[in-house]
């Protein structure tokens, strides 16, 4: 499953890596907001923020083509609307569409493949996100693909006893029998909580989770976010000079 | 439907993302208040559950299948505030993890579908899921929570400026609402399987007065859904109204005697008309929300 990948990318070494979970998330944010609130000038905008990125990610050693291609899953959803605006004579605005779009959630990816998710969420605690909606997406995230697994292993069972999609005719049996898997699958995800959490109580768990690292802001994560402020404004300063 | 980053105008996901932010530190607090500790891995467990859930195709005729959305389903079986905190996070892990949705958007996604949506589908439940039209409230709910996340997106879309003629437009709120019969059904469907399996999965609503003001917020959704549905067969009218104007011709129009010479200027500048229109929505949106929010605490409390 591709989810993994983001997993194995994210425990690099690299100089990108190393810095504190709060530095790049603010760094994205800022990238995101320049990137969103940029108008005349978003086409040159746009490529001196493709730039940064990929000079980020060779810095993060990130496997360059597997990455650009899988931040290409926005662009479907985009692609519709951009034709749409494409038939509606403007053609300025199909390219703001698709190039906000799709550096958007490169720049997202590039955050997620150089910092471990519990480190992030870690790093959102300590600027005042709550921490009770932070545990709910790190239980989501952890189990979701013990889930997913067992959604599947009912799937590949269903059609090995032969119930297949391909009717003319609505048939309400095959609609319930899909409503009774799904409610089994509640049934066996609710069981599962259970058993998580008395496992956890045995293990001495006190509602919070515990990092191994330092989550320590160094120097080095202030120089960071400079470089990022100076970099980022002075690419939007000089599109909009240029322009 | 997620809305991307860079489909929102600045002024309408930065007002979503101001309003979402305080509702979901409520939704978070009241759910930590309302339930034990245990229930932790148990939302977590449930967000999971939903994402899960997708894999699972429901065969609707013609060799076309969905699969369930699951926005009233959780608010059915963990309560509205505790499925508010799942399907934020689940937005979340999808906006983070699988580019599914922006994250500047995110604002957006929460407030249209972990807290109107859910809320909408919830409502019917919590007014009939008792009596004699139970079935009907739960299939009603479904298709709600559905609608209204739809309505709000594409109006976010309008607002913002993106290109959506007429055509486009009809037909993809006749989309929708097949979507949203087929999430009543699925729903219905498996709310079912759920109380035969163990009614203990199911809340019971608790009503104890307040029928009237819900029913006044059920019929002010309608009111809005079917004026969506009426504008959108005549969106000359409403792509003039958020393009233009947006919805500060109306504030405009309501603050005529007091605000009639200083408007004017305030109002001349494009950017202005559009935060304008983007806060007035946000404050309608957000009304809504402490009304709801304050009938289902006193509800609660009683």
């Amino acid at each position: 499953m591709h989810h993994v990948v983001l997993d194995r990318w994210s425990r690099g070494a690299s100089v990108i890596h190393r810095r504190d979970a709060r530095a790049k998330t603010v760094a994205t944010l800022m990238f995101l907001v320049a990137l969103a609130t940029a108008h005349r000038s978003f086409l040159t905008v746009g490529l001196g923020y493709f730039a940064i990125l990929v000079a980020v990610m060779i810095a993060a050693r990130l496997p360059l083509g597997a990455a650009l291609a899988r931040a290409a899953v926005v662009l479907p959803f985009t692609a519709v609307f951009a034709v749409i605006s494409l038939a509606a004579g403007e053609p300025l605005a199909a390219m703001a569409l698709v190039e906000k779009s799709y550096l958007s959630a490169l720049a997202v990816l590039v955050l997620l493949s150089t910092t471990p998710l519990p480190e992030l969420l870690h790093g959102l605690e300590h600027m005042g996100v709550p921490r009770y909606l932070l545990m709910v997406v790190q239980f989501l995230y952890r189990y979701l693909f013990v889930i997913s697994e067992e959604a599947q292993h009912m799937r590949a069972a269903a059609q090995a006893k032969s119930a297949s999609m391909r009717r003319v005719l609505f048939d309400r049996s095959k609609f319930g029998a899909a409503a009774g898997a799904l409610g089994v699958l509640f049934a066996r995800s609710y069981a599962h909580a259970d058993g998580i959490h008395q496992a956890m109580l045995a293990r001495g768990f006190q509602d919070r989770f515990r990092t191994l690292s330092r989550h320590a802001f160094r120097r080095a994560d202030a120089v960071f976010v400079m470089a990022a402020v100076v970099l980022l404004a002075g690419a939007r300063f000089f599109a909009e000079v240029w322009i | 439907m997620h809305i991307p980053d860079g489909f929102l105008a600045t002024p309408v996901w930065a007002a979503l993302d101001i309003t979402a932010a305080p509702a979901v530190g409520y939704l978070a607090r009241r759910a930590q208040r309302g339930l034990q500790q245990s229930k932790v891995p148990l939302l977590g467990v449930m967000g999971a559950f939903v994402f899960a859930a997708q894999m699972i195709n429901f065969p609707v005729g013609l060799g076309t299948s969905g699969h369930l959305v699951g926005a009233a389903l959780l608010a059915y079986t963990l309560g509205p505030a505790a499925a508010g905190v799942v399907l934020t996070a689940i937005l979340t892990v999808q906006a983070l993890v699988f580019q599914d949705g922006g994250v500047l958007a995110l604002g957006a996604n929460v407030t249209n579908m972990a807290i109107m949506g859910m809320l909408a589908g919830y409502l019917p439940f919590h007014l009939w899921g008792t009596g004699r039209w139970r079935r009907q409230a739960i299939f009603l709910g479904g298709f709600l929570s559905v609608l209204t996340s739809a309505v709000l997106a594409l109006s976010e879309l309008l607002l913002s400026g993106v290109a959506m003629p007429a055509a486009v437009l009809r037909i993809s709120f006749g989309l929708f609402a097949v979507s949203a019969v087929l999430e009543g059904a699925i729903t219905l469907a498996i709310m079912q399987a759920l109380e035969s399996i163990n009614p203990d999965f199911v809340r019971k609503p608790q009503l104890n007065g307040g029928r009237v003001l819900g029913g006044v917020g059920l019929a002010a959704m309608f009111l809005a859904v079917v004026g969506v549905a009426f504008a959108s067969t005549h969106p000359d009218g409403i792509w003039k109204l958020a393009g233009e104007t947006g919805i500060a011709s109306h504030a405009k129009a309501l603050l005529a005697a007091p605000l009639a010479d200083y408007q004017l200027d305030v109002l001349h500048s494009i950017w202005l008309r559009k935060a304008g229109a983007g806060l007035a929505g946000v404050t309608l949106i957000y009304g809504a929300c402490i009304l709801c929010g304050r009938l289902l605490a006193r509800q609660r409390g009683a």
